[in-house]
């Protein structure tokens, strides 16, 4: 806006504020009360909590008075507010200990995001034709509360399915205990990076079903098997600053960290050593190491304990991982295992990691085993510098997991569910799920989608009524993060600034809808509001734990708020607990499609900018550069050169990459970081609608995954499909600065 | 003395995260350019994070190296500009003063680090997207070349705050936004002049390099190599 235009509209508003209540609406500016002391110019700090992946990053907002455009009570008017304007880690948060990850950082536009659903919307055309209607809040809410009214009544009962993210704290509390009280209703998670192989394996080997804490800071040796922990794997800013602390926090002492995988990660970038796996072979390697550990009695076999029993052949001492036995299997030579296993047995404490495509494998719980054997072996478990388990809490969200997406698609399809009304809350199970779990088609089939959608995705799309969330920014928030800390951590939030939209906070809507349909609901769900469901469980915490310095459940709640939760001052690691289980043989990764007709390992990766897709409408990650491929505002397909210079494909070629599900297109990208034998694609990209930023933008590799399972859990394996590769004409790709001395014309930014 | 103002980033601790890509774009008012201006290399990054492979797999390597403006002491950017919109300040920066750049892009040509950018059209924040702008920040209009500041906003607000205090700046108590962000804390922020600083510390470790210090340029920000393993087989 130039100046000039500036002051002309300062003086409109001056004078129609004066004229308040005159002439027509549309064009009245009114300054409303400012609803909190913000002086101009004066930033204050609002501790908040980041949802933007699940690691649960303690933030601080800074809010500065500003002038926003919104609509109240029908009205068009410049609103003097809060609003937020920078989000960095909060200091005193032991999860995100004063930092930040560029998604973290890029919070701050979901709130501002200028196609964010404004207002609830009923439909109006056919599904799925995006014709939807302005509706209030009371319509919204009575609409919903109509149709969940009748499932009481209809027979047989039940019918109600609820689509979520990753669920914890409270908000997990409301919207299972919403759920449970519908006679024979489904809870389906749809996270594409679920946790749950490790959290089946975790608990069958050292009896804690959770992700668990990487002790990186005090580690001395780190063995990382697919896991990339330094950009989206489980709680990766307290990881990476565990990293630092490792590589240069401690004088004279620098841990060594060694990464096993088909294709170097962001995380791969780092390591000191990276060793190139064939895709399935990690949970072997990891026994080969362990065979060589115990073979020269570096550690005895004992001390894996149950976790080492759960492994066929363990108590002989794995005769059948020998090294040179296993050479061929994992593309790993013999003398490169037993190096890195001397290497970590005599830089104690070592620890080991496993994650992403390791365990998106067929046989990924075995290797996840396997894994869990060594680090016992190691005896890093439960001990600093190696894996740790938090205590109370911590632990207590993985009770219950919800239903697999597929098996739900599969049981609506074909009527064995026989579900009336769906409700989706922060997921997008179109996006998220292989086009051949028939997902779409299952939600065609039922009656009546609800959705809590901000942004109109693939799935709010097809819905039949939206009651939008307020962004995190202006909602209560509270969490119980499973990772990222040893110590115990319970955080909360209370908005960081007012919804600038008619949007109202997702959990609040459900209890208002409880309180409307009466009954077992409304027993269920004892608060009017979240934020009295969080104080609830604040007010649990005091009495279970007490407090060094609050007086009473009051001040504990008050001081909570404004420090931005809980924490203990020490960490509170437990033991190992498990027993049962039966010796686990090594299985092969199985892949789908012929290795004749499909000659290459489709490995797609979760985007450091977009982690599961979710993000892809956000500008700012949209425009920063990947970290490995420079790419900006696409996709890509990665290729190793020696297999490019083979099919004649080069950089830029647009290529047809089909598996026996489907086939997509994306540009080549030569990548020296890719086996030969592996082609690899960002998750991220591919939506068909996800407001202006990202809609019809690449292409979404998770559209061609074979329905295949992890086996011993129902996790989806999404690096089991194989493709074939055909160059079908060129593309361009955007690529930002490349390098200061490499710089190509292609790679020049200027 | 007057501060001089500088920077280490330890290669050894980066991660190539790029959380200093995006921090630095909310925290300076950097327009997002979209795709169309983007593909005719006009994106804006002050700070960007280099990616360097090496050898061929699976014996490959990759190195990260975020390269941003190095506030060099002897500044090709600086004699070049005719209307002196680039200019020295007295605490050590290359200051760019916007309202004097008539866009000639000389500096943008001078600059052997390529950490300028020239705004070919006024910004653009899709509404409500405005909101977000950082008030303490002034937004570039067409025409103008801008650049790194090393978050001069900050280094100001923290100047006045310890004036008004009536004390000396704490090390350490002055972080631009890329530092703040940093997770594996490979960014340290600093006095120079002052021996005490941790970056005055860290910058004269034996693993400091300065990027293209053949040239002459004297950069303010000093990278610590990536370290080895000093561990063996059987310690």
């Amino acid at each position: 806006m130039e100046r000039r235009d500036f002051l002309k509209i300062s003086a409109i508003a001056g004078a129609t504020a004066a004229l308040e209540g005159c002439g027509n609406p549309d064009h009245q500016l009114i300054r409303f009360v400012p609803e909190e002391d913000l002086l101009p110019g004066i930033a204050t700090w609002k501790p908040s909590i980041c949802t933007q992946c699940p690691a649960g990053c303690g933030m601080m907002v800074r809010v500065m008075q500003g002038e926003a455009e919104v609509i109240r009570k029908g009205q068009l008017g410049l609103l003097k507010m809060g609003l937020a304007k920078k989000l960095e880690g909060n200091p005193a948060h032991p999860i995100s200990q004063g930092k930040l990850c560029p998604r973290g950082q890029a919070g701050l536009q979901v709130t501002y995001h200028p196609d964010r659903i404004k207002n609830p919307l009923v439909r109006e055309g056919a599904r799925g034709s995006g014709q939807f209607k302005e509706i209030g809040w009371d319509d919204a809410i009575k609409q919903l509360a109509s149709q969940l009214s009748t499932l009481h009544t209809s027979n047989p009962p039940g019918g109600l399915a609820f689509v979520t993210g990753p669920l914890r704290g409270q908000r997990k509390t409301i919207l299972d205990a919403f759920t449970t009280s519908f006679q024979g209703s489904y809870a389906v998670g749809a996270a594409f990076l679920d946790d749950s192989v490790a959290r089946a394996a975790n608990g069958a080997s050292f009896g804690h079903a959770a992700p668990g804490t990487v002790d990186l800071a005090n580690s001395n040796y780190v063995l990382s098997f697919g896991a990339d922990f330094l950009g989206t794997w489980n709680s990766p800013v307290a990881q990476n600053v565990g990293f630092g602390h490792m590589r240069k926090g401690r004088p004279g002492m620098r841990g060594k960290f060694v990464q096993f995988e088909p294709r170097i990660s962001q995380t791969g970038a780092s390591a000191d050593e990276f060793v190139a796996v064939q895709p399935g072979a990690e949970g072997v390697l990891a026994l080969a190491i362990a065979h060589v550990v115990i073979a020269e009695k570096r550690k005895p076999l004992a001390s894996a304990g149950h976790a080492g029993s759960l492994i066929d052949g363990w108590a002989q001492g794995l005769p059948d991982y020998a090294p040179e036995k296993v050479a061929a299997q994992t593309g790993v030579k013999a003398e490169t295992i037993a190096r890195i296993a001397r290497e970590a047995a005599s830089h104690d404490p070592a620890v080991a990691i496993i994650g992403d495509s390791a365990t998106a494998q067929t046989n990924g719980y075995f290797n996840a085993l396997a894994v869990n054997a060594l680090n016992a072996l190691l005896g890093s478990v439960g001990k600093p510098g190696g894996i740790l388990f938090g205590a109370g809490l911590n632990a207590q969200a993985s009770k219950s997991g919800p239903a697999s997406l597929e098996l739900f698609a599969s049981q609506v399809s074909s009527g064995a569910a026989p579900v009336k009304v769906l409700l989706v809350y922060n997921a997008n199970p179109i996006f998220s799920a292989p086009t051949a779990w028939g997902v779409r088609a299952a939600l065609d089939k039922i009656p009546f989608i609800a959705s809590f959608a901000s942004f109109m995705d693939e799935t709010a799309l097809l819905a039949d009524l939206i009651l939008p969330d307020s962004s995190p920014l202006e909602s209560w928030l509270d969490d119980v993060p499973p990772s990222g800390s040893a110590k115990f951590v319970m955080s909360v939030a209370p908005p960081a600034m007012a919804p600038l939209h008619d949007t109202r906070s997702a959990p609040d809507v459900l209890l208002d809808v409880a309180q409307r349909i009466g009954g077992d609901l409304a027993k269920a769900l004892p608060w009017k509001t979240y934020d009295e469901a969080i104080q609830a469980a604040f007010a649990a915490l005091y009495k279970e734990k007490g407090s060094k310095t609050a007086k009473d459940a009051d001040e504990f709640w008050s001081r909570a708020k404004d420090q931005g939760g809980w924490w203990t001052d020490e960490p509170s690691a437990t033991a190992n607990g498990a027993s049962g289980g039966r010796p686990i043989k090594a299985s092969a990764a199985q892949f789908d499609g012929e290795a004749s007709q499909y000659p290459f390992h489709f490995l797609p990766f979760a985007s450091q900018l977009f982690y599961d897709g979710s993000l892809a409408n956000l500008p700012w990650m949209q425009e920063a550069p990947d970290p490995l491929s420079t790419v900006m505002w696409g996709t890509w397909l990665e290729i190793n050169p020696r297999t490019a210079q083979k099919l004649n494909i080069q950089r830029g070629d647009l290529v047809e990459v089909s598996s026996p599900h489907g086939k997509l297109q994306a540009p080549a990208l030569i990548a020296p970081g890719v086996a030969p034998d592996v082609v690899a694609m960002p998750i991220g990209q591919g939506h068909e609608s996800y407001t202006r930023y990202a809609s019809g933008r690449g292409a979404n590799p998770i559209s061609i995954l074979a329905p295949a399972t992890v086996e011993g859990t129902g996790a989806l394996a999404w690096a089991a499909t194989r493709v074939k590769l055909s160059a079908v004409g060129r593309s361009a790709m955007i690529l930002f600065g490349g390098s200061l001395t490499e710089a190509s014309p292609e790679l020049k930014h200027r | 003395m007057a501060h001089q103002w500088g920077m280490v980033i330890d290669l050894d601790r980066c991660t190539g995260c790029e959380a200093c890509v995006v921090a630095c774009h909310a925290e300076n008012n950097i327009s997002t350019v979209g795709e169309d201006q983007a593909r005719r290399s006009r994106a804006k990054h002050w700070i960007r994070v280099e990616r360097y492979y090496e050898g061929e797999f699976p014996d490959v390597q990759v190195k990260f190296m975020p390269v941003l403006c190095q506030q060099c002491d002897a500044a090709p950017c600086e004699p070049v500009c005719p209307t002196f919109a680039s200019y020295h300040t007295s605490e050590g920066l290359n200051g760019q003063i916007y309202n004097r750049c008539i866009g000639t892009r000389y500096c943008a040509n001078a600059c052997p680090y390529v950490v300028r950018y020239f705004n070919f059209f006024n910004p653009v924040w899709d509404k409500p997207l405005n909101l977000q702008l950082n008030p303490d920040v002034s937004v570039r209009e067409v025409g103008v070349m801008e650049k790194c500041t090393f978050c001069v906003q900050r280094i100001k607000a923290g100047e006045i705050k310890a004036e008004a205090e009536k004390r000396e700046l704490k090390d350490g108590e002055i972080q631009p936004a890329c530092v703040q962000s940093c997770a594996p804390r490979a960014m340290v922020f600093g006095d120079l002049n002052d021996p005490e600083s941790e970056v005055s510390r860290l910058a004269n470790s034996g693993r400091a390099t300065k990027l293209l210090a053949e040239l002459g340029t004297r950069p303010k920000v000093t990278y610590l190599q990536r370290d080895a393993w000093h561990g063996h087989e059987n310690a």
